[in-house]
């Protein structure tokens, strides 16, 4: 990371299309300062809004099969135990597709565990869900001050702020961050991967970047399988970019045909296709110890597991999705409806300058938009095809969020810098002076600062609407949480809003022992108990007829498929009536019921 | 490739002064601060409490046995029968349509209506702070018979129904439910029921995750004297689906027929004799 902020920014010659920096180039040490402050701040951001935010279903598994891992780990570096298949299975792996959650690779979960426990367990300094999501939150910090480093070398110094600014404050983004899942942490790693692949298609030394792109990509693949995607879109870039090379470095002596091209693509940076195929899994396999054994069966489970993977319910557009043939634009309306709409018409702006300047001839080194285009494609491309799972939605594509924010960094100042252009030609037509040929810096920086500024303040706006329940929300181009549930968006998913009602649970339970209905919330129940935001007293009823038959409070978390929930309760209770129904701007998310004495 | 002189965009535009120039940066500013304050207008637009709580007043005032009162949009339902839950009884809650209802509350906000009142004029309306209170008068239908009360006169060729209150496409329907083998239809007898001029039915496949797990469509057939005059088909993704035949006043065998390709069909079937 030292080294990403450390190149100064490319030559204007250097510079890809769309975009000039016109603030003067602080020294490199303050632009690194710069990055860094972005990323802790955002950082501390994910740490504070985690705080209201509920566990997640899936979040219970990954942080109790973390704390089973970091402690085999811990066990084995302080030589309390060897390396035994026993032991890994016991603790990664076993005969089912969903033991100990190897489902699912190890990496993140693994921090998870390793926070906690020196954070809770040693040190005491915070409760086991904040340490467990700390890893997550550190590393959208990274991804911000990724995005930072790259533009600030591409563009200049307005863009990079611009671009870590809108990343940090994308509200879903920001929400994803604060849970101990993978998601975020993917889009870290995928763009950990994009980078490294950057500098080392850029880089005169061919031997600094190219290994650090198959440890990037080796990581995130040890993250979530998502990260499978990703060689599309660097396989892609370098095609073009060794086709473009070998065909403007022509040589009259040089061998044509079939055979010699696909030798120069090849034989095109081999480093870093040999990095990608050797460094990649290698990496992959260190950090998973359920691969030391059986490897080629254990990557087949995996593969097999998601590919054959069940379809969630997944409410879009006011119809309950659970089966292919999905809508081809599932992505492309929830990625509108879920990115605040200046950052989006700014994007477009961008792409639409990037453009441009393509068509005048701009080339940089190494190719970065285009980079950047296939890394977003890649990301999305395949929920477009109607087969593939579209539950979690924009989680599952959130690598398509660092291209979107730089596209509209740069198109705000892009759009800032005309602007101030025209007021420069105009104020000096009005002054009876030839207009300059360059607009002056500081009003460049101005009019960006300016427009930038107002782009962000929509996406604080946004976020200030959005959390914590930011999976209910929508943007202002949808009408917010009300316009998404007027246009039948999904409401939410996970049971994450169970933690809004629990004070009300607290209240309204009678003396002694209760029985609570507690629905999607009932993986979280014990760490709710455990963190102190439920009594001992209320007890998980159990789940489904049995659990509401037990119990004398029940809540349903609303989601469409979750009204059988509803009509259970009725039947039960005798009643239709809850005694408090939590809302997000006005929209329900979880209703509580009392059995009638 | 154009390398010596890059100039981006921008310094094409400020070489060219136009107006033009200055219209995606007042787009974008104009853009941002809508919204700035459209995020902040949508988080507040729905009422609150203190609107439910008045149009519940309302409600009360007026409200008479027998009356059906609805929300609409239907996601803010949680929060309708959280004020006014005390005058919905499971049956209403669960009913088969709202035909037999002569007097229809509807509460709404955000301009919406309900799929239970289209078609009709209000007769009073109040708006209490965001909560439209509407309310519908008509001649209800004449219901002579309701086979989900009659079960225990049903004979079958098989497994007997249930009376459930059922998930049917996303909605509680009160219902008869039976899942036929597959192949082999299940036939529900309701001899000498009493019938009016129409027999007016709803079916459909209760449960989302059966729906899920198995696509298939299910059929019910209405055979009346032995002849069918009515049949329907159900999908996973149909809902509640209504089906309607004229009959004759007077008595006579009714036969629902059930048919599934897969097990564990949870068919769900209501049905009114109405005058």
């Amino acid at each position: 990371m030292t080294e990403a902020a450390g190149p100064a920014p490319l030559a204007e010659a250097q510079r890809p299309a769309g975009g000039h920096d016109s603030s003067p180039v602080p020294r490199r040490a303050v632009r690194r300062l710069i990055g860094w402050t972005l990323a802790a701040l955002t950082a501390i951001a994910v740490m504070i809004n985690q705080r209201d935010v509920g566990i997640a279903r899936d979040e219970v598994v990954y942080v109790q099969s973390g704390a089973r891992y970091a402690r085999w780990w811990i066990g084995l570096v302080t030589f309390e135990h060897g390396i035994t298949e026993a032991s890994i299975t016991q603790t990664f792996g076993g005969p089912n597709a969903t033991d100990n959650n190897r489902e699912h690779p190890p990496l993140l979960k693994t921090l998870f565990g390793l926070s906690s426990y020196l954070l809770h367990t040693k040190l005491g300094v915070t409760d086991e869900v904040t340490a467990s999501r700390l890893p997550s939150a550190l590393l959208h910090g990274a991804a911000v001050l990724l995005v930072y480093c790259m533009v600030v070398e591409l563009w200049g110094l307005a863009q990079a702020i611009l671009a870590g600014l809108l990343l940090a404050l994308l509200p879903r983004a920001m929400f994803h961050a604060g849970l101990a899942c993978f998601d975020a942490p993917t889009m870290t790693l995928w763009l950990a991967t994009v980078y490294a692949y950057w500098q080392a298609a850029r880089a005169r030394d061919g031997r600094r970047w190219p290994w650090r792109v198959g440890v990037a990509w080796g990581l995130a693949l040890a993250t979530k399988h998502t990260a499978l995607l990703l060689p599309f879109a660097l396989g892609a870039h370098h095609l073009i970019t060794a086709w473009r090379a070998w065909r403007t470095t022509m040589d009259p002596a040089r061998p044509t045909g079939v055979l010699a091209a696909l030798r120069a693509m090849i034989g095109y940076r081999w480093r870093l296709i040999v990095s990608l195929v050797v460094l990649g899994p290698l990496t992959l396999y260190v950090v998973w110890p359920w691969l030391w054994f059986d490897p080629v069966r254990h990557v087949r489970d995996w593969l097999v597991f998601h590919a054959s993977h069940v379809h969630y319910n997944y409410e879009y557009l006011g119809h309950n999705w659970n089966a292919p043939r999905f809508p081809w634009h599932v992505a492309l309306v929830t990625t509108l409806f879920t990115v605040p709409a200046a950052t989006l018409v700014a994007a477009i702006a961008g792409a639409g300058a990037w453009l441009a300047a393509w068509r005048r001839g701009v080339r940089a080194t190494g190719a970065p938009v285009l980079l950047l285009a296939l890394s977003a494609a890649a990301s999305i491309g395949p929920f477009f095809f109607g087969t593939t799972p579209i539950f979690g939605a924009e989680k599952h594509w959130m690598p398509v969020l660092p291209t979107i924010c730089i596209a509209a960094a740069t198109g705000a100042v892009w759009a800032a810098h005309a602007a101030a252009g025209y007021a420069s030609a105009l104020i000096a037509s009005r002054r009876a002076r030839p207009a300059p040929a360059l607009t002056p810096a500081p009003r460049l920086s101005a009019a960006a600062a300016l427009v930038g500024g107002c782009v962000v303040l929509a996406s604080v706006a946004e976020l200030a609407a959005a959390e914590p329940y930011a999976l209910t929300w929508y943007s202002a181009l949808a009408g917010g949480a009300p316009g998404g549930a007027d246009l039948g968006m999904n409401r939410q998913f996970w049971g994450i809003a169970a933690r809004g009602v629990l004070p009300q649970l607290s209240a309204a339970a009678p003396a002694g022992k209760t029985y609570v209905y507690t629905h999607d919330a009932s993986p979280a129940w014990g760490l709710y108990q455990r963190l102190g935001r439920v009594p001992a007293a209320l007890i998980d009823a159990g789940w489904e007829q049995g659990g509401i038959e037990r119990s004398q409070l029940a809540f349903v978390i609303h989601e469409r498929h979750f009204n059988r929930h509803d009509y259970l309760i009725w039947k039960s209770y005798g009643t239709v009536q809850p005694i408090y129904v939590l809302r997000t701007a006005g929209v329900p998310i979880v209703s509580v019921y009392r059995r009638p004495r | 490739m154009n390398t010596g002189t890059v100039r981006d965009s921008v310094l094409g535009l400020s070489a060219r002064p136009s107006p033009i120039a200055v219209v995606p940066a007042l787009l974008l500013v104009a853009l941002s601060l809508w919204e700035v304050c459209a995020a902040h207008r949508d988080a507040a637009s729905v009422p609150g409490d203190a609107a439910w709580h008045a149009a519940a007043e309302r409600v009360r005032a007026g409200f008479r046995t027998g009356d059906l009162i609805v929300f609409a949009p239907d996601w803010i339902d949680p929060v309708g029968r959280m004020h006014l839950g005390d005058l919905i009884p499971l049956e209403v809650a669960a009913r088969m349509d709202a035909a037999r209802f002569g007097r229809i509350w509807e509460l709404a906000i955000r301009g919406a209506r309900s799929p239970d009142t289209a078609g009709l004029e209000p007769v009073a309306t109040e708006d209490r702070d965001g909560v439209v209170v509407r309310r519908y008068e008509r001649a209800p239908a004449i219901v002579v018979a309701d086979v989900v009360d009659r079960l225990a006169t049903a004979t079958t060729s098989g497994a007997r129904p249930t009376l459930e209150l059922a998930e049917v496409g996303f909605a509680p329907h009160r219902c008869l439910q039976a899942s036929p083998a597959p192949g082999t239809p299940l036939r529900i007898a309701f001899p000498q029921l009493v019938l009016g001029r129409t027999l007016v039915g709803y079916v459909g496949i209760a449960d989302v995750f059966t729906r899920r797990e198995v696509r298939s469509p299910v059929r019910l057939d209405v055979e009346l004297g032995g002849k069918i005059i009515s049949s329907t088909q159900a999908g996973v993704d149909d809902g509640w689906v209504q089906f309607a035949a004229t009959t004759a006043p007077g008595s006579a065998d009714v036969v629902f027929i059930l048919r599934a390709a897969d097990a564990n069909r949870r068919i769900c079937f209501a049905a009114e004799a109405r005058q």
